[in-house]
């Protein structure tokens, strides 16, 4: 695999110079070793700080969603690994105007272990902290050990919910209520086709023959529910929803959003072929589709392959989804 | 003996030094099971507690707690955090305290232990660094020499468990693999002990 870098060991350092650097009005690095990214413009003194935190290689998770109505910090990694506890005591600091902090990331062992040490540095500064895991891949365990799923693309539904709700100053309890039932209203599920390449490692995560496909890898490669001959678009998205749905059952009346992601190398033609399988399977069921999100939103390096998320809406789910937000990947207005 | 501010500063010279002469051995065992970052993450936590060491604190509560921050300023490795996590337990039992007192050690230990389990999310048995603090927690427990006593432990973790598959983390997928080679974790535990009982 080709890369476009400088030295592996400088890659996430150097790409979050240049992100910061293109899009001075979102973003600014902040702490000791440059790797934790802050709003622009930080929240207004006593509204509920958010921050989430990982590895590199999934722009625009996490970094990418630091902005007006969704995060306010976020620790950041080397590539696919868990950004230190120091680092993201930083962010929880950055985040802080009084009113506590959510800490809101995907379910990883490194994550947790070190967003825990955090949580319990910053205890001796007096900052209140609480949180929400994300676990929506319905690939990574089965439903009754849903616990120990792992947290992929549905967490920008949860950024975004939980963003909208510190932002109309709700407290820390609600923001983190809402969070919470963000991250259980929503199920993902992933298909690759190839591997990325990890800078620093130089070669592939997996290795997989051109005309076979895996249904339900992780995000970092880890191995999913089968491998077998590539499908047609209509097979896979089929195949996904089935998976997907039989998880999390939509009824005639409800109201679901749904994202179609790439991981990186997918361009949008195929994702958008993926999508007329995904809407007429939920309208097919009788739901209405909410802002559809069709595109680039949580990415494993250049790995071949996509990802849906279907996020089922109450009033106040939906509300907050379709308040303003705005950073360099995403706004609503 | 009553353990104080200095004879703690010179552990740290003395585990330091461990860590350099052990970074080679510490990444290759940990290497053939993992990721293979032991010693790196070891030397460099142990760096930077003994670049701030003269400024440390007369509390040996608060000393503790900022050689805890300084292992998770240094790393993110899920070693180096759960050293912290076990400093930080000592940290907040002796706040306030400028000496530890000996009888006092088996339980500072046995609560690095728990603390260290409930963040790593790891059982005792599973061949781990945990089941090398629970040796030490409890030899430590019996009358007799402590530092000894901690020595000895360390090293009969190490045997006890030589034999048995790896079922904790990375080294899990390996299992029967496993059996024969020593965890990496108990091997720096192993290190990090007999330096600082000077042993």
């Amino acid at each position: 695999m080709k890369k476009i870098l400088n030295k592996p060991e400088d890659y996430v350092v150097e790409m979050l110079a240049g992100m910061t650097a293109a899009h001075p009005e979102y973003y600014k690095l902040q702490g000791d070793n440059g790797k934790v990214v802050v709003r622009a413009t930080p929240g207004k003194k006593g509204k509920v700080g958010i921050v989430t935190g990982g590895g590199s290689g999934h722009l625009p998770v996490f970094t990418g969603y630091v902005g007006e109505g969704l995060l306010d910090a976020c620790a950041i990694g080397d590539v696919f690994s868990s950004p230190s506890a120091e680092q993201m005591a930083d962010a929880i600091r950055a985040a802080d105007t009084g009113a506590g902090v959510l800490r809101l990331y995907g379910n990883y062992g490194g994550d947790v272990m070190n967003f825990d040490m955090a949580g319990e540095l910053v205890e001796f500064e007096d900052i209140t902290c609480s949180t929400v895991l994300l676990a929506d891949d319905v690939a990574s365990a089965a439903p009754e050990e849903a616990e120990k799923r792992r947290g992929v693309a549905g967490m920008v539904y949860a950024f975004k919910i939980a963003g909208a709700a510190a932002e109309e100053g709700r407290d820390l309890d609600g923001v983190t209520a809402v969070a919470q039932k963000a991250a259980d209203a929503c199920r993902s599920i992933g298909a690759a086709l190839s591997p990325c390449t990890v800078p620093q490692a130089g070669k592939p995560t997996f290795e997989i023959a051109d005309d076979e496909m895996e249904m339900g890898m992780g995000i970092h490669g880890e191995p999913g529910v089968w491998r077998g001959k590539l499908q047609t678009a209509d097979q896979i998205a089929g195949e996904m929803m089935d998976r997907l749905l039989a998880d999390m059952p939509v009824a005639s009346g409800d109201r679901v959003s749904v994202m179609v992601n790439s991981l990186g190398a997918t361009p949008p033609e195929e994702l958008y072929i993926l999508y007329r399988t995904v809407k007429a399977r939920l309208e097919g069921a009788g739901a209405t589709i909410v802002m559809p999100l069709v595109g680039r939103y949580a990415t494993s390096m250049e790995m071949t392959g996509v990802s849906f998320t279907l996020c089922k809406l109450d009033a106040e789910l939906e509300a907050l989804l379709n308040a303003p937000c705005d950073c360099a990947f995403w706004s609503v207005r | 003996m009553t353990i104080t501010r200095d004879m703690l500063l010179g552990a740290i010279d003395r585990i330091t030094e461990a860590m350099e002469r052990d970074f080679d051995m510490l990444n290759a065992a940990d290497g053939a099971l993992g990721d293979g970052d032991l010693g790196v993450t070891m030397a460099r936590g142990m760096r930077a507690i003994t670049e701030m060491k003269d400024d440390l604190p007369d509390d040996i509560g608060m000393a503790l707690f900022q050689c805890a921050q300084a292992f998770t300023k240094s790393s993110g490795s899920s070693y180096g955090t759960l050293m912290a996590t076990g400093l930080m337990s000592a940290a907040k039992t002796l706040r306030g305290s400028h000496t530890i007192d000996p009888a006092g050690i088996p339980d500072l230990v046995a609560g690095a232990r728990d603390k260290m389990q409930e963040r790593g999310k790891a059982e005792l048995g599973g061949k781990t660094v945990l089941d090398s603090l629970d040796y030490v927690a409890r030899a430590t427990a019996e009358e007799g020499d402590k530092a000894q006593a901690a020595a000895e432990a360390v090293d009969k973790a190490l045997e006890d468990f030589r034999d048995k598959p790896a079922t904790i983390g990375r080294a899990r997928i390996f299992g029967d693999k496993s059996i024969g080679m020593d965890d990496p974790g108990m091997l720096a535990m192993q290190s990090i002990v007999k330096a600082a009982t000077g042993q």
